[in-house]
């Protein structure tokens, strides 16, 4: 049977960041690693594209923890998941990421669709999608907002500045998905308990026929920070005076600015 | 044949307690949790007693994660103006068997919930438990979103505003003179400046309760607690009160920070996290049908939770009531009758435990902290007159009677007499 491949990335979840307001660092030690949100919508196309072509449906992630990710991920429609946790690809770039993704589809066998989320939440990159289809040599297909499946034949429309593009076009392929392409639903108590039999298949850097040296990083992220916000602090109502002056004061410093 | 042996609504203290309990006498057991993890909806003052998870757990301070033990306790009387404090510290509180600590419930209700599940429970969150089954009057499970799932017995562990209870029949809707609102925050500060401040040894914790103006006269109390980096601070004041009221609670969360008695132990700190919660204080006189057939009760759910005035205690009686409802579930499980006959078997295992027991000997509490809202107004002020007194000096000095005696008239020589008199009868 053919395989689809949905690429998914255990991320940290944003909201329990907290900035440092004198240095303006960002302390992760409080968050908790999620399923990419956007890649919840790939799943659940994934899903989709399953039950319209009995394809089989596997969960493919690789990075730190992962190995902690397959039950949320197996909740999510999968027959099964294949991880690449190791330690050694803590700091892996784009391009290391989408090499060891594209070997792991290989290593996984008769995967001919690949579905990636347009990105990540934490990197928002935008890359990995259409880099896994270089390195395999598939066409790809970005932006997609619809998926339609006949056998081998996908219709797909993509969401563009100026309109939106209708395409065919026949597996194998490799699709990145936007949000829009159809909603996940949160996971059921059945679903969840239903996880804890699939299988979860642990991968070696080897298994990607690639060596550890080879997804070394070839870009360093230099440093994080939360952005600035200035503020003019500047209060329309001093010493309490009326409202209808603060109003007007307010108005005027709006239109000086050009705002209104 | 059913899912599971048991299915438990809630992850809270008293649902993760009563699973791990069934688990590892070899029950099937579900819990479903609203929660994305254990211990997100939850909030408490911060006090463990420990007690009651000791005997299930021994030694679990251990490995659990617990803030700090507590070893000094500090009862403040508080005016707008001045604020009387009582610190006491003792060796007596290192005894595991009636020590206490401070937890922050995000850490150890999953560390619980952890347990049961090391035990064998499939533990779901966030799974909301919506409906009971039914099938044919009996209670045969729950429905959670489109998903049925099936037990033998179904424990309702789902906290003071229990839907679940109410809808078998087994509980009326909540009276505002039953529940307290309580509000909190965690304000950040390094382990360092905590143990300097509170005169605190290194693992040591203090807490301390403030009468009087926190709750602006109104029946409640304000509470301070120790963890390892953070302090945990709020209010608790009861519902009856609090909607006759103009106050808003965070607003008198806020004065209660911005207070002379407050704001030097706070200072340098950050607020990293407010929650609010319900709490249950009507004691016995809340207390719902405890069981009925394939059906059980427990913790807030059930009401076991008592106010004493300043302060609020419901985790050990949580504890301990999921640990007789395991109990009592165990023997059903082992009659194969699941019927009230058998689950009746966990009102007197509850009678005959500390749970039961402090619920009676405090059954006037209520009563007596809603009709004396002196404790909570005048005699706070009483103290603040008697010692501003007793430490100003400007001019000709009075005996200590003379200087008191005035205040004490205006508060009611007879009314402290009956109160001190009916308060140590109902504390
Ligand atoms: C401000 C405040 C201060 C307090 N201070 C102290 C203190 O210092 N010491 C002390 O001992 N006690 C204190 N208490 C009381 C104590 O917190 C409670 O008694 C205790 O949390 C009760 O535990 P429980 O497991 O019964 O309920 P909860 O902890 O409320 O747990 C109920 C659980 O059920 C879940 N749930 C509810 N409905 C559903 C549903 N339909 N489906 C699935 N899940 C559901 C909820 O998400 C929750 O996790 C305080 C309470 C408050 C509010």
């Amino acid at each position: 049977m053919k395989k689809i491949a949905v690429c998914y990335k255990w991320v940290l979840s944003d909201t329990d960041i907290r900035v440092d307001e004198k240095t303006r660092s960002l302390n992760m030690e409080k968050c908790k690693y999620q399923v990419n949100e956007y890649d919840r919508n790939g799943l659940e196309c994934g899903v989709q594209i399953k039950k319209a072509s009995g394809r089989e449906l596997v969960g493919i992630t690789l990075g730190k923890d992962t190995a902690s990710s397959a039950k949320d991920a197996l909740s999510r429609g999968l027959d099964s998941v294949f991880y690449l946790d190791d330690a050694a690809l803590a700091d892996i770039d784009k391009i290391g990421a989408a090499k060891a993704l594209a070997g792991m589809i290989k290593k996984v066998g008769d995967v001919d669709v690949v579905i990636c989320s347009e990105a990540s939440s934490d990197d928002f990159a935008q890359q990995t999608g259409p880099r896994i289809a270089a390195l395999l040599g598939w066409p790809s297909v970005s932006y997609a907002t619809k998926v339609e499946v006949n056998g081998d034949s996908f219709t797909l429309e993509r969401k563009l500045d100026d309109g939106i593009e209708c395409v065919s076009v026949a597996a194998p392929l490799v699709i990145t998905i936007s949000p829009e392409v159809g909603e996940a639903p949160i996971p059921g108590v059945k679903d969840i308990l239903g996880a804890k039999k699939k299988p979860a298949n642990a991968l070696a850097i080897g298994d990607t026929g690639l060596s550890a040296d080879a997804l070394k990083p070839a870009s360093a992220i230099v440093s994080v920070l939360a952005p600035e916000t200035s503020r003019k602090r500047q209060r329309m109502n001093p010493d309490g005076v009326s409202l209808d002056q603060a109003a007007a004061a307010l108005v005027k410093e709006l239109s000086q600015a050009g705002i209104l | 044949m059913a899912d599971y042996d048991a299915i438990v609504v809630g992850a809270g203290l008293s649902g993760s307690t009563a699973a791990y309990c069934m688990a590892k006498a070899g029950l099937s057991v579900l819990v479903v949790e609203r929660g994305d993890a254990a211990g997100t909806k939850n909030v408490t003052g911060g006090r463990l007693y420990a007690h009651s998870l000791e005997k299930i757990i021994p030694g679990f301070a251990d490995e659990a994660p617990v803030e700090r033990k507590v070893v000094r306790e500090r009862i403040s009387m508080v005016t707008d103006e001045s604020c009387f404090t009582a610190d006491f510290s003792s060796s007596r509180f290192q005894n595991p068997a009636s020590a206490s600590y401070t937890v922050l419930r995000a850490e150890f209700d999953p560390w619980l919930a952890g347990k049961a599940e090391e035990a064998g429970c499939d533990v779901v969150c966030p799974a909301v438990a919506d409906e009971l089954l039914r099938e044919n009057g009996k209670i045969t499970g729950i429905k959670a979103g489109d998903d049925e799932l099936t037990a033998e017995v179904v424990l309702l562990a789902d906290g003071v505003n229990s839907l679940l209870a109410q809808k078998a029949g087994l509980k009326k809707e909540l009276s505002p003179h039953h529940v307290a609102v309580g509000a909190k925050e965690v304000v950040e500060l390094s382990s360092g400046i905590i143990n300097d401040r509170f005169n605190l040894n290194e693992g040591e914790g203090l807490a301390q309760l403030f009468a009087g103006s926190p709750s602006r006269g109104m029946v409640g109390g304000g509470f301070l607690y120790t963890n390892k980096t953070s302090l945990c601070v709020g209010l608790v004041v009861t519902v009856a009160h609090m909607a006759k009221s103009p106050d808003r609670l965070p607003d008198m969360l806020e004065s209660f920070r911005q207070s002379a008695a407050l704001k030097p132990l706070l200072e340098g700190g950050k607020i990293i996290e407010y929650s609010a919660h319900l709490v249950p204080e009507g004691g016995i006189h809340m207390i719902p049908t405890l069981s009925a057939d394939n059906v059980l009760v427990l913790g807030d759910a059930a009401g076991f939770c008592l106010n004493l005035g300043f302060t609020v205690r419901g985790m050990d009686y949580a504890i301990g009531s999921g640990a007789l409802a395991a109990e009592t579930v165990i023997e059903a499980k082992q009659k194969g009758d699941f019927s009230n006959a058998v689950l009746c078997g966990y009102q007197t295992r509850l009678e005959n435990s500390f749970v039961m027991q402090d619920m009676r000997t405090h059954k006037n509490a209520p009563d007596f902290i809603e009709h004396t809202p002196r404790m909570f107004k005048e005699y706070p002020e009483l103290v603040e007159n008697i010692f501003a007194d007793m430490f100003t000096v400007s001019g000709p000095s009075k005996l200590m009677l003379k200087k008191a005696l005035p205040y004490v008239r205006k508060a009611g020589l007879l009314n402290l007499m009956l109160d001190g008199f009916k308060g140590s009868r109902a504390l």
